[in-house]
């Protein structure tokens, strides 16, 4: 098995502590507020509406953060890597982070965000990062242990920023830090992301009673597949319209055409679903913090 | 030509440009100029402090290619209210159909496929220290097959005060429109003393994107079973009341298992985590006047900024 099948399993365990077990991504108020409709299939239709809508509001933070991560890698790799520009790609990941933090302008949202993200860099820190006892572990190259570090390096940083208050941490950003810094690739990083927003609003479903878990299953495998991909499609070259380079010599432009990233950008797509989860404090009891 | 003003900007087709200035403490319109399609209206106040303006279009109306852009300039201590004169309609995209000659701007005369005919409304704004603007035009409403893009920006002060109203209604109900429209992309962009607090982007497409039909969702469902949608932007001191009246009133909501929902539901979120930068407000109605109605009543302590009469002009 590649490294980068095994990190997929590994990324979509249910168990992985990540803290989206909490959050409902505004279904929870979606049917306390009536949405639920006696159909049964409130969920279907939530889920493809959420996922549309999600995809169009974050992926282009997670596509752009992870190919900053990225450059720098492959800085280490071609050995050209300068602690100046690891401060400027620090700094570009902040400004993405920055610009997600005014764009999402809704406090349950941001919240849930913030706590999911921090939970993502704190898994890489303690979880993900070659133990210190180094038996059993396979002999990595020079060049391997070195991005390693590097990559730990940049989310400790990183870390460091969020805890500071000095950087947002939100969830697409911190998910393409780590993403980037495992190595996968960005369509994978991007596809995956979904899948999990998709599994998580099922899972919720099932706690909330409105499926069942088997009918949970059946439907990410016979219906979610079909919107995660598409959606996947339809935002991957989304673009957040920050320029991406650090103007170090060797990086490409990645800053699209000034005006083309005005309708090529993120942007809200459902307004519906922004009220409904920014009222979600607004329950008299409920089960879940978003 | 002798006497001619070099600081006269030039304007093209659709542009516009409004400066409100004050001096010993009366305001006065300085800069007052549009360019067809765009039509602008001032009428004579009794409040010195406040200017009203009236944005309008020729035909009441927006038609495939027109493109707007308007700079508008609050001064320091002064207030403006900017209204329209019914809701903004934009008809379906079709080839360019104004008959004027003038010279269309860069954007109008670019043509990108899929985007050959829609509107655009630029504005940007600036709001100096201790100034106030009120943005509260009529909701947009676009017609079928429509496609409608707005871009405004806002410059303001770090204690001036900014009330921005941006809605949109499902089309025409006599004609049985339930958001039939193609396109409608508006984004409000404010900052903050140079600095960037909120950047609202709203996107309602109607498209296909998978030939099964049991997983397209139309935006008639998406938004059912609202017709009009609202966003208003709040900060400054002005508004510091109305917010607080805001923020209590939402606390005091309880919701508790509904069969249905209700008919109208407004939500609450600050715009970053320093109080000053104000709150975003959305509504959404099963009826505009529904809406309407809501936006008077919560925004009615503006009238003790720029008087009874000429808060009423606003929400006619």
């Amino acid at each position: 098995m590649d490294d980068e099948t095994f990190l997929l399993l590994l990324l979509s365990d249910s168990n992985l502590p990540t803290g989206s077990f909490v959050a409902s991504s505004g279904f929870e108020s979606y049917i306390k507020h009536g949405f639920g409709g006696d159909q049964n299939n409130e969920t279907i239709m939530f889920m493809r509406d959420s996922i549309s809508a999600y995809a169009r509001s974050a992926l282009a933070f997670v596509s752009d953060t992870h190919r900053i991560v990225q450059h720098m890698r492959r800085d280490v790799e071609q050995g050209s890597e300068q602690k100046s520009d690891f401060d400027k790609y620090l700094q570009r990941i902040k400004e993405v982070d920055e610009l997600y933090d005014v764009m999402t302008l809704n406090d349950v949202t941001k919240r849930a965000s913030k706590s999911q993200g921090v939970a993502l860099l704190t898994l890489y820190s303690k979880g993900l990062t070659p133990p210190l006892t180094t038996t059993g572990i396979k002999n990595l190259k020079e060049t391997e242990i070195e991005v390693n570090s590097y990559m730990a390096s940049l989310v400790a940083q990183y870390k460091s920023l969020v805890r500071a208050e000095s950087a947002p941490g939100h969830l697409p950003i911190c998910w393409g830090i780590l993403t980037g810094a495992l190595g996968l690739t960005s369509e994978r990083s991007q596809y995956l992301h979904i899948f999990l927003h998709a599994r998580s609003l099922l899972s919720a479903s099932v706690r909330l009673n409105e499926i069942g878990p088997y009918n949970a299953q059946q439907t990410l495998l016979h219906i979610s597949r079909s919107v995660i991909e598409a959606e996947v499609v339809r935002c991957k070259d989304l673009q957040t319209g920050i320029p991406l380079n650090t103007g170090v010599a060797g990086t490409e432009s990645d800053q699209s055409d000034g005006s083309d990233h005005i309708f090529r950008g993120p942007a809200n797509t459902w307004p519906l679903g922004e009220i409904l989860a920014a009222r979600h404090d607004l329950q008299h009891s409920r089960i879940f913090n978003s | 030509m002798p006497g001619s003003s070099t600081s006269i900007s030039k304007i093209q087709a659709g542009g516009g440009r409004i400066t409100l200035s004050s001096h010993g403490g009366k305001a006065w319109i300085s800069e007052f100029s549009a360019t067809y399609p765009l039509k602008l209206l001032s009428p004579r106040l009794s409040d010195n402090a406040v200017a009203i303006v009236y944005v309008l279009t020729y035909g009441g109306g927006l038609v495939g290619g027109d493109c707007i852009e308007l700079t508008v300039n609050v001064e320091s201590a002064t207030k403006l209210l900017l209204l329209s004169q019914g809701s903004t309609k934009v008809f379906k995209d079709r080839p360019q159909q104004r008959l004027a000659s003038v010279q269309r701007s860069d954007h109008a005369s670019r043509s990108t496929p899929g985007q050959a005919s829609a509107t655009l409304q630029n504005m940007n704004f600036t709001v100096s220290s201790q100034a106030a603007l009120f943005l509260l035009p009529d909701p947009v409403t676009c017609f079928r097959s429509a496609s409608y893009s707005q871009i405004q920006t806002f410059h303001a002060s770090k204690d001036a005060t900014l009330v921005i109203l941006d809605w949109i209604t499902s089309g025409r109900k006599s004609l049985g429109e339930d958001w039939v429209l193609s396109r409608y992309y508006s984004v409000n962009e404010v900052l903050i003393a140079g600095k960037r607090v909120a950047k609202d982007v709203m996107l309602l497409e109607n498209n296909e994107f998978n030939s099964d039909s049991r997983l397209n969702r139309s935006l008639a469902e998406k938004l059912s079973p609202f017709a009009c949608y609202a966003t208003v932007i709040l900060r400054g001191p002005l508004v510091e009341e109305t917010i607080v009246q805001l923020t209590t009133r939402y606390g005091g909501i309880s919701i508790m298992q509904r069969k249905a929902p209700e008919d109208l539901l407004w939500s609450l979120s600050s715009i970053g985590s320093d109080k000053e930068n104000g709150v975003v407000v959305r509504v959404a109605g099963k009826e505009t006047e529904m809406v309407k109605d809501w936006l008077k009543n919560t925004l009615r302590s503006l009238e003790q900024h720029i008087g009874v009469d000429v808060y009423r002009r606003a929400f006619v």
